[in-house]
């Protein structure tokens, strides 16, 4: 009777040790995962959230690792690896589902600038039209007709980082371009007092 | 020996066995590696000390496979000691990067500053030019977009972005580039020894002339927006004058704006002009002539235009707007008339020495 029962203890601790040593990759909690992660970067979520972009790539890896760790065990246990897969792909899809409002917060603030930027250049072109070509200030007007021109060059470079959703750098420019077209109107307002010209 | 005594060393062994495989502790230095990532990554390591960084992560791949491989083992086999011990050399490396990226910052934003304070001293200067140039159409165009590139580079700086500073500063240069090359083809001859040697010829046999003649002569000098009465050789009156909008270059054609250097003579002398008072110069003379011809056979100039002419002295301000003529103020007309008469040569030269406020520029560039 007692040989009968180690014969089935033995047995028993074999099948356990059959059946967890054949544990499998959790290969299709893998594919979805790294599935969120590459649809949460193609989104745009290093541009527009880098941290926890980073985090999340940063989560992808170690829950990788633990995959590691598991494959290389005679008793494998993908449990905690599966867990770490699953906060990963839900991670991943609420940062993805964040970001078309974090890219429309930029956007809309690059559009706010970029009409701020607008207008100050032309405020700028406004006061030159109005700007009397006279003795001593011909030449003056001519240059910052000239700089004016300059301004919509850069007005235009606002509006191709706006297509190409470079919402940063569309602000950035705008801002400068706001900056000097404010410094422009000052100069004009200068010349026509040169000349006597009043300032409306 | 019987089944029981088996039985009982088994169980032993056993009970050994789990009294000796409690999972040794994971190294703290492991964790702490992973933190230290982190904040090279956000130090930006990467894009300031790539080398070093690239090194620390290559370490920091090796150090979690061991670490992996050590996991995997038995727990009656696992010893963390070799990884632990891997994982501290590995930060004290990061550590030793964190000291480098200060003054690796510190080194690049000292550079990036200078390299804006040179830029924006360029834009300056180049507008400088422009303005004594009158060139204020073309390359202040180019200017002002430098300038708001500059003022983008300008705020990445302050906010500590050097990197993204420094990716500015192409774009800048190309503007500068552009305004440069507008401006200086116009400033070389103004540096041109061949060039500079004419028009001191020029000025030496005019003054020459109002010494043998005992006539009053005039000298205009484009660089430095003059024009000058010599009699007997001595200059006896000074005025600041303006040009046409194309002024600092030499007339070729009409409509080009320039104004014309050589050797000429006032011919007419009209008190009642569009610009109050003016003194008519000769110009095109023969040398104009052969320019302009030359300038058509080369296709240089379109084959429609003509040559111009009434080229004159006038009042209604020095402006440098005129269409090639020579501009003053009306006081300063009114009293050049009465010096000055039908016959008296008027020589318009670029400059009188390699020294002039154009040439400075380029030779400092």
């Amino acid at each position: 009777m007692k040989r009968i029962t180690i014969a089935f203890l033995i047995c028993s601790v074999l099948a356990v040790l059959l059946v967890a040593g054949c544990a499998k990759q959790p290969t299709e909690d893998i594919k979805a995962a790294q599935a969120s992660v590459d649809a949460v970067v193609t989104e745009g979520a290093q541009k527009y959230a880098p941290e926890d972009a980073k985090m999340i790539t940063e989560a992808m890896n170690a829950a990788m690792e633990e995959i590691k760790v598991q494959d290389g065990k005679t008793m494998k246990d993908y449990g905690k690896a599966k867990q770490m897969l699953a906060k990963v792909k839900t991670d991943a899809e609420a940062l993805k589902s964040n970001l078309p409002m974090k890219k429309e917060q930029a956007k809309n603030t690059a559009l706010a600038a970029q009409e701020t930027a607008k207008a100050a250049v032309q405020e700028a072109k406004t006061l030159l039209s109005k700007a009397p070509k006279g003795k001593g200030s011909k030449a003056d007007i001519e240059a910052l007709k000239a700089d004016v021109k300059g301004l919509e060059d850069s007005l235009a470079e606002v509006q191709t980082a706006m297509d190409a959703e470079d919402y940063g750098a569309a602000m950035e420019k705008a801002g400068s371009i706001k900056e000097k077209a404010g410094e422009v109107s000052a100069q004009v307002t200068q010349a026509m007092e040169k000349v006597g010209a009043k300032v409306k | 020996m019987n089944l029981s005594r088996i039985q009982n060393i088994l169980l032993a062994v056993a009970l050994l066995c789990l009294a000796g495989c409690t999972e040794p502790p994971i190294p703290p230095e492991v964790k702490q590696a992973e933190e230290q990532d982190i904040a090279l990554w956000r130090s930006e390591a990467p894009v300031y000390l790539p080398e070093e960084y690239g090194q620390y992560k290559k370490a920091l791949i090796k150090a979690k496979a061991d670490f992996i491989r050590e996991r995997s083992r038995l727990i009656l086999f696992r010893n963390y000691t070799h990884v632990q011990s891997e994982f501290r050399h590995l930060l004290q490396t990061g550590n030793s990067i964190i000291g480098q990226l200060e003054g690796k910052k510190r080194e690049f934003s000292r550079n990036i500053e200078e390299k804006l304070s040179f830029l924006g001293n360029q834009i300056e200067t180049l507008k400088g030019l422009s303005k004594t140039m009158n060139e204020g159409r073309l390359a202040r165009r180019d200017l002002m977009q430098a300038e708001v590139i500059l003022v983008e580079a300008k705020k990445r700086f302050e906010k500590g972005d050097f990197i993204g500073a420094d990716d500015k500063t192409p774009s800048l240069a190309e503007h500068l580039n552009a305004a440069e090359k507008t401006l200086y083809p116009i400033v070389t001859r103004y540096s041109d020894k061949k060039q500079i040697g004419q028009w001191q010829q020029w000025f030496d046999d005019t003054i020459a002339e109002s010494r043998t003649r005992n006539s009053p002569v005039i000298i205009i000098n484009k660089s430095e927006r003059t024009l000058t009465l010599y009699k007997r050789g001595n200059a006896v009156k000074s005025y600041k004058i303006g040009l046409g909008r194309n002024g600092s270059k030499d007339k070729i054609h009409a409509g080009d704006y320039a104004t014309p250097e050589g050797r000429y003579r006032i011919i007419k002398k009209l008190p009642q002009s569009g610009y109050h008072k003016a003194l008519l110069i000769n110009y095109p003379n023969e040398d104009d002539r052969r320019q302009f011809e030359f300038a058509k056979k080369k296709g240089l100039i379109p084959r429609t235009v003509s040559i111009g002419g009434l080229i004159e002295i006038h009042g209604g301000g020095k402006d440098s707007m005129t269409y090639g003529c020579i501009g003053m103020d009306n006081q300063n007309i009114d009293e050049l008339y009465g010096l000055t008469s039908v016959g008296t040569p008027v020589t318009i030269i670029g400059a009188v020495d390699s020294m002039n406020r154009f040439s400075s520029t380029v030779q400092g560039k």
